[in-house]
């Protein structure tokens, strides 16, 4: 008889959990892969659209390191700051199909952001914002090669991001 | 002395230091004596900062603090020096006054009749006194002395002014009591025509507002003790002189073509009096370890000490005239990599345009630059200079208006390395942006325009609208110039695409492109666009389409509202089921929104879809509306239901048996107002109740069974009913009975016979149901066996069946006798055909079969009585008178001598083996089948001859062969060898087959002598049978008749095979009538003599007498003449 007095209180309890339960993680890195791949390949038909030299290369990666260019992954924290960096770049650039993969980027970034929250992880703000601001303003006048440049980086990470997924479980 | 930033800014602080400190301390004359020495040698230039050491004056300083309550007279001492030598440092132009530290400062000094008025109180007249601006070095303490200060607050929007008595001073140092000491301030702005006025005992303040702006402001002071009154001589105070000068604006970098970096920059205003500047940098990540120079008289400084790929932070400052120092720039940042100058070119078609490029990179050579137009295009090297070790240059010509970019890179390996950087060429004139338009989505007021132009140009696309009509904008275009443009609401970028709302669809739009750069603009060729051509309307809608009795599909549909021009429409169909071309079919264009559609068939449903576009004039068909399926028309509900068959199938996983119903589809039940539109199955198993589902006009229905009684009903429905007369039917688990006593299929070619009998004891069934399975599908194509089972339902009277259809001969039919209760037990055969085609074969092979026997008993008969007839008779040769051919010893007598083989002498005697009488008549002794053509048939197998007489006549064994033959084109112009063959009586076999070579050679009858095919012929003329025949007809020259080219060239080979064939031992004779034989016939006849041990004779004779000898024109004129030919003849 006093199971109900009992098992209300857990099932409100339950109830309770329910709402902040965050994405379980092996669906974080479903949903991670898959739009990670949606933007690589958004990316390859935006940078397609150029057309450029088949032995082109725009953008050494010791060049222009406001732009992140063979980012290490560990964890959480440092795939958020390289993202932001990408999405604060995207941001700045002309409005156009660039727009579509922003959007991507951000849904991505929500992703991230939430598993962070619900693993109590701290993030910091990026450590190079006053010098990719400069760098984008230098360069607002070039932004044709600047978002190719910025697209071409962020694609290299999103498919090393896409093999190491095992990172979002770590801060 | 060179004074670095560094000096400049401790000088800074020393003098603020001091200044702070200059109302409290340097009481006395040894720090006084300090700063001029400084002074002085700041004058000089030869100031050294760096022995200058602040903490001396720090305990300088607390060291004198102490003597600050020493007296006025000390104050003033300091007053005038710390004035001096400030003075010295900025130069003082204010009048009576000095500036110095964004302040104005003055010394008044008044007399004032002070005793006379404390003697004379009582005049009416209060004493004046005199007020003079001192110079600041000559102090004079007996009088009453203010010292005045004028500073900017704010922005610039307030000066105060304060003007404070030495008595003040004096009075809370010294606490004596002394009367009190009136000033009144008096300010006046010229410009901002602003006054203030302030009043106060020792002290006055007064406070004017400038509005921000420079202005000179005019001071008037009057100071009062004790009655007696002293004015100030005017002074006046410049405000521009109160500020330091703002700092120089536009800070910027141009490189030169030869690789110069140069540094620019402008005053803030036009009129600065700035004098000197200075310039700093720093690289981003050594933030604080600036690098600078000062820079005299001009606005720019060259610095080629930066290095590439480094972000630098600059900040540039100005001195005014008086040594004041403005603040810092804001920083500049820039990174050097590849400069392009100019950066951006307007140019016009087909102008050449010179671009360079700076390789602020050391390690990147201007040799190894490669120039890429747009990114895609490699420009030929033919059209690049190098300027120096690091500049490139390239020309290049634009032949199209717009847009173009130049990238300068690097050749690294096979890769270009470039940089983000890159030239922007505006190349002036239209240009064709190829700009198409449709509305999307149906929208009638929306329009989206798409253009092709390249990915590098940052596009806006603008528009403008028209109330007219788009064919007479073109001459209104120079009236409206001044209306304004509108731009793409979605802005510009790489969007290649702009979306137009709220349209007006009757108006015109001019639509084009414009790339706009630093310096102007290019656009593109502008588009007429009216809407209403491009708009694509919405789709029809509220369809509706039914599928009438007399096959007619009525389909209507209701236009949409906008746009309101006239409409075509086109429809499609296509049928749900039923027929068997499942493609759209197209109806249209159509002006009425409805359509009659005339069908096939009727009770189809159908899925209908209809479009519409307009109908005068261009423009776009809308989407495809909505599917609709047809409502098939029915006047009443079905009469009966379908018939239908079942197939069990055990499933052995799940232990369960299915029943699939096989239904024929009822598409008409009765009449064409009762359309079937879906089956209800209805389901009774014993001892439980009815329940039915309905289906769609399925072709299969499954469902398990239990393996109880189940009886299953299949009733057509449509809309308006069930119907009332349908088959049921009763699955049974228990054993079945048995009434069926026999069962029989009977194929054909193409139709299976299938009879049966009952028991005659057993009720007879309601019908019968006969099944097989259809071996054209292939069970291994994942057809099912419900879809292989085929079946038909026979009335219960008929005992028999033909089914014609294609059958492959080894189906297996099964027949059930359907009971009401159930099914009877079922009996099964399977009908085995022959193959039609091996019958057909059969036929054939017996029909020729039948064909060659009559041709060969023809052909002997032919033989026969051609043989007879033409064979001579050898009794009537010369060389056989007197012989008796029927004695034994008769042949001995014609071949006395074997090495002359004895016939061969004969022959040559006569000298004419033609010259043969034949004689026609009948010879008494002929043999009796000769005179009644008989044909003597002879069998290999027992060696008798059927007739008796011939038998008794071919006891003789010999028979002679003269053969001839013929040079081949081969041994042509050789000699060549005849045989004659011997062959001996006694072997039948052989003799028939001789005989058999003879008569196809003589049926084949190409007996001219003048064919040349005779090539390779073997050369053995035979006397077969018949020769024996006549020989023993005493008719010898018989055989001459045989002897024509062809038939030797063709009976040879057939002899020969013939011989090898029946194994027998050949008895062949030949006669060489040519002595120039060839080898191989020599080894031919050396192997064949030494088969023949004991009857062959060679008889060597030569046959060129022969040959030359008369008739033998005809074979001599087709054959070369070396060729010995031995023709027949035959003499009478």
């Amino acid at each position: 008889m006093y199971f109900p007095a009992l098992l209300y209180p857990c099932i409100l309890g339950m109830l309770s959990l329910v709402h902040g339960i965050p994405i379980h993680p092996d669906n974080l890195k479903n949903l991670v892969k898959l739009q990670a791949d949606t933007i690589v390949l958004r990316i390859k038909d935006h940078n397609d659209k150029l057309k450029l030299y088949p032995t082109l290369l725009i953008g050494d990666p010791e060049l222009y390191p406001e732009i992140p260019a063979d980012k290490t992954i560990q964890g959480l924290g440092s795939i958020m700051d390289t993202l932001t960096t990408f999405q604060k770049v995207l941001q700045r650039l002309p409005k156009g199909h660039v727009s579509q993969i922003h959007s991507d980027l951000s849904t991505l970034l929500g992703y991230l952001k939430e598993r962070m929250t619900s693993m109590h992880c701290t993030s910091k703000e990026p450590a190079n914002g006053r010098s990719l601001d400069a760098f984008l303003e230098d360069n607002a006048t070039h932004h044709i090669t600047v978002g190719y440049l910025a697209l071409d980086r962020l694609k290299q990470f999103m498919q090393k991001l896409i093999v190491n997924l095992d990172q979002l479980k770590r801060c | 002395m060179r004074c670095d930033w560094r000096a400049w800014t401790s000088l800074n602080f020393y003098k603020e230091y001091i200044f702070g400190f200059e109302t409290l301390v340097f009481a006395t004359l040894g720090i006084l004596s300090i700063h001029e020495q400084l002074v002085t040698l700041q004058r000089e230039g030869k100031l050294e900062i760096a022995s200058y050491d602040p903490f001396k004056l720090r305990s300088t300083k607390s060291l004198f603090g102490n003597m600050l309550y020493d007296g006025l007279l000390m104050l003033q001492s300091y007053t005038v020096v710390s004035s001096l030598s400030l003075a010295a440092l900025s130069p003082s132009d204010g009048r009576g006054g000095v500036y110095e530290d964004l302040k104005w400062k003055a010394l008044l000094c008044c007399e004032l009749p002070f005793a006379q008025s404390l003697d004379d109180g009582l005049s009416e007249h209060p004493p004046v006194g005199q007020c003079q601006l001192l110079n600041a070095t000559k102090p004079e303490f007996s009088r009453n002395c203010l010292d005045i200060l004028c500073w900017l607050v704010g922005e610039r929007t307030n000066l105060i002014c304060n003007a404070k008595s030495h008595r003040a001073a004096a009075t809370a140092s010294l606490l004596t009591v002394r009367p009190q000491l009136v000033v009144q301030m008096n300010v006046l702005s010229d410009e901002a025509n602003h006054a203030a006025q302030c009043t106060g005992e020792d002290t006055a303040m007064c406070s004017i507002s400038l509005h921000g702006n420079d202005a000179t402001v005019s001071l008037n002071i009057s100071i009062s003790l004790n009655g007696s009154t002293a004015l100030s001589p005017k002074m006046q105070v410049s405000t521009h002189h109160l500020r330091r000068p703002e700092s120089p604006v536009n800070l910027h970098y141009d490189v030169t073509t030869e690789g110069e970096v140069i540094f620019r920059w402008s005053d803030a205003q036009p009129n600065s009096d700035a004098i000197n500047y200075e310039i700093r940098y720093a690289s981003n990540s050594t933030l604080q370890q600036w690098e600078g120079m000062k820079v005299k008289g001009r606005s720019w400084v060259s610095l080629n000490e930066l290095s590439s790929g480094i972000r630098y932070m600059v900040q540039v400052r100005c001195q005014s005239h008086i040594n004041y120092w403005s603040e810092w720039t804001q920083p500049f940042y820039f990174t050097l990599d590849v400069s392009y100058i100019p950066a951006e070119i307007f140019t016009t078609q087909g102008s050449e345009v010179t671009v360079y490029a700076v390789f602020h990179n050391h390690s990147w050579s201007a040799s190894k630059a490669v120039w890429m137009l747009n990114g895609q295009v490699k420009i030929p090297e033919s059209q690049y200079r190098v300027i120096n070790k690091q500049v490139s240059a390239v020309t290049v010509t634009v032949d199209e208006p717009g847009f173009d970019t130049l990238m300068c890179c690097h050749q690294w390996g096979e890769r270009f390395k470039c940089i983000i950087a890159y030239a922007k060429i505006y190349t002036e004139g239209m240009f064709n942006a190829d700009i198409t338009c449709q509305s999307k989505n149906s929208e009638v007021d929306t329009m989206s325009c798409e253009w092709n132009k390249s990915a590098w140009a940052q596009v806006r696309l603008l528009y403008r609208q028209y109330t007219s009509m788009c064919e007479t904008i073109s001459e209104m275009e120079g009236s409206e110039e001044a209306e304004e443009n509108m731009e793409c609401p979605s802005g510009a970028g790489d969007h290649r695409e702009c979306t137009f709302k709220n349209l007006s669809l009757f108006s015109c739009y001019k639509i084009w492109l414009e790339v706009e750069g630093g310096h102007g603009k290019v656009r593109s060729f502008p588009v007429y666009v009216a809407p209403i051509d491009y708009v694509k309307p919405s789709p029809p809608s509220v369809l509706e389409a039914t599928t009438l009795p007399n096959k007619t599909l009525s389909v209507s549909w209701r236009r949409p509202h906008l746009p309101v021009y006239d409409m075509q429409y086109e429809l499609h169909f296509v049928a749900l089921r039923g027929m068997a071309n499942t493609q759209w079919k197209v109806i249209g264009p159509l002006l009425e929104p409805q359509a009659e559609i005339q069908l096939e068939e009727s009770c189809v449903q159908f899925k209908v879809e209809v479009r519409c576009r307009r109908l005068n004039g261009s423009g776009y068909w809308s989407d495809w509306s909505m599917s609709y399926t047809s409502v098939v028309y029915n006047r009443k509900a079905p009469e009966m239901g379908p018939d239908f068959w079942r197939a069990i199938q055990e499933d052995p996983v799940r232990s369960v048996t299915n029943v699939t119903l096989i239904i024929k589809q009822p598409v008409l039940a009765g009449d064409p107002y009762s359309c079937v539109e879906g089956l209800v199955i209805e389901h009774q198993a014993s001892g439980r109740a009815v329940w039915s589902n309905e289906t769609t006009l399925a072709q299969f229905y499954s469902f398990p069974w239990r393996k109880e009684a189940h009886t299953v009903t299949v009733i057509s429905r449509n809309a308006l009913g069930i119907s009332t007369r349908n088959r049921n039917m009763t699955l049974l688990h228990q054993p079945k009975r048995r009434c069926v006593r026999s069962f029989s299929a009977v194929a054909n070619s193409s139709c299976v016979y299938l009879s049966w009998s009952l028991l005659s004891d057993h009720s007879v069934p309601q019908s019968f149901v006969i099944e097989w399975l259809d071996l054209k599908k292939d069970p291994e194509q994942d057809v099912s066996l419900t879809e292989r089972l085929q079946w038909v339902r026979v009335q219960s009277a008929s005992r028999d069946l033909f089914l014609c259809r294609r059958f492959y001969g080894s189906e297996e039919f099964t027949l059930y006798p359907v009971f009401v209760d159930g099914e009877g037990e079922p009996v099964r055969c399977t009908a085995t055909r022959g193959d039609p085609a091996a019958y057909i074969l059969l036929l054939i092979i017996a029909f020729l079969s039948v064909v060659l026997f009559v041709t060969l008993l023809m052909s002997q008969n032919q033989m026969r009585k051609l043989m007879w007839k033409d064979v001579p008779n050898p009794n009537n040769c010369s060389w056989a008178k007197g012989m008796d051919f029927r004695q034994i010893d008769t042949i001995e007598n014609l071949f006395p001598h074997s090495e002359g083989l004895t016939a061969c002498p004969l022959l040559l005697v006569s000298e004419s083996i033609c010259e043969v009488e034949i004689i026609e008549k009948t010879h008494p002794v002929t043999l009796e089948h000769e005179k009644d053509n008989e044909v003597p048939i002879y069998k290999s197998g027992d060696k008798t001859t059927t007739d008796s007489a011939l038998l008794a006549d071919s006891s003789e064994p010999l028979s002679l062969e003269a053969s001839t033959t013929a040079a081949t084109p081969e041994t042509s112009g050789q000699s060549s060898v005849t045989y004659s063959t011997v062959l001996l009586s006694h072997q039948p076999s052989l003799l028939r087959k001789q005989q058999e070579s003879l008569s196809s050679s003589s049926d084949e009858g190409n007996f001219s002598a003048n064919n040349s095919d005779i090539s390779g012929s073997f050369p053995g003329g035979l006397w077969d049978l018949e020769n024996h025949v006549c020989s023993d007809s005493a008719n010898p020259r018989h055989s001459s008749s045989y002897n024509s080219v062809e038939e030797f060239s063709e009976t040879s080979d057939q002899d020969y095979e013939a011989s090898e064939s029946t194994g027998v031992a050949k008895d062949l004779y030949y006669l060489e009538v040519n002595e120039e034989e060839e080898e191989e016939d020599e080894e031919e006849i050396e192997e064949t003599q030494s088969e023949q041990e004991k009857n062959e004779m060679v008889m060597k004779v030569d046959a060129r007498p022969l040959l030359e000898g008369k008739n033998s024109t005809a074979v001599a004129s087709n054959v070369s003449h070396s060729i010995p030919l031995y023709l027949p003849q035959f003499s009478d």
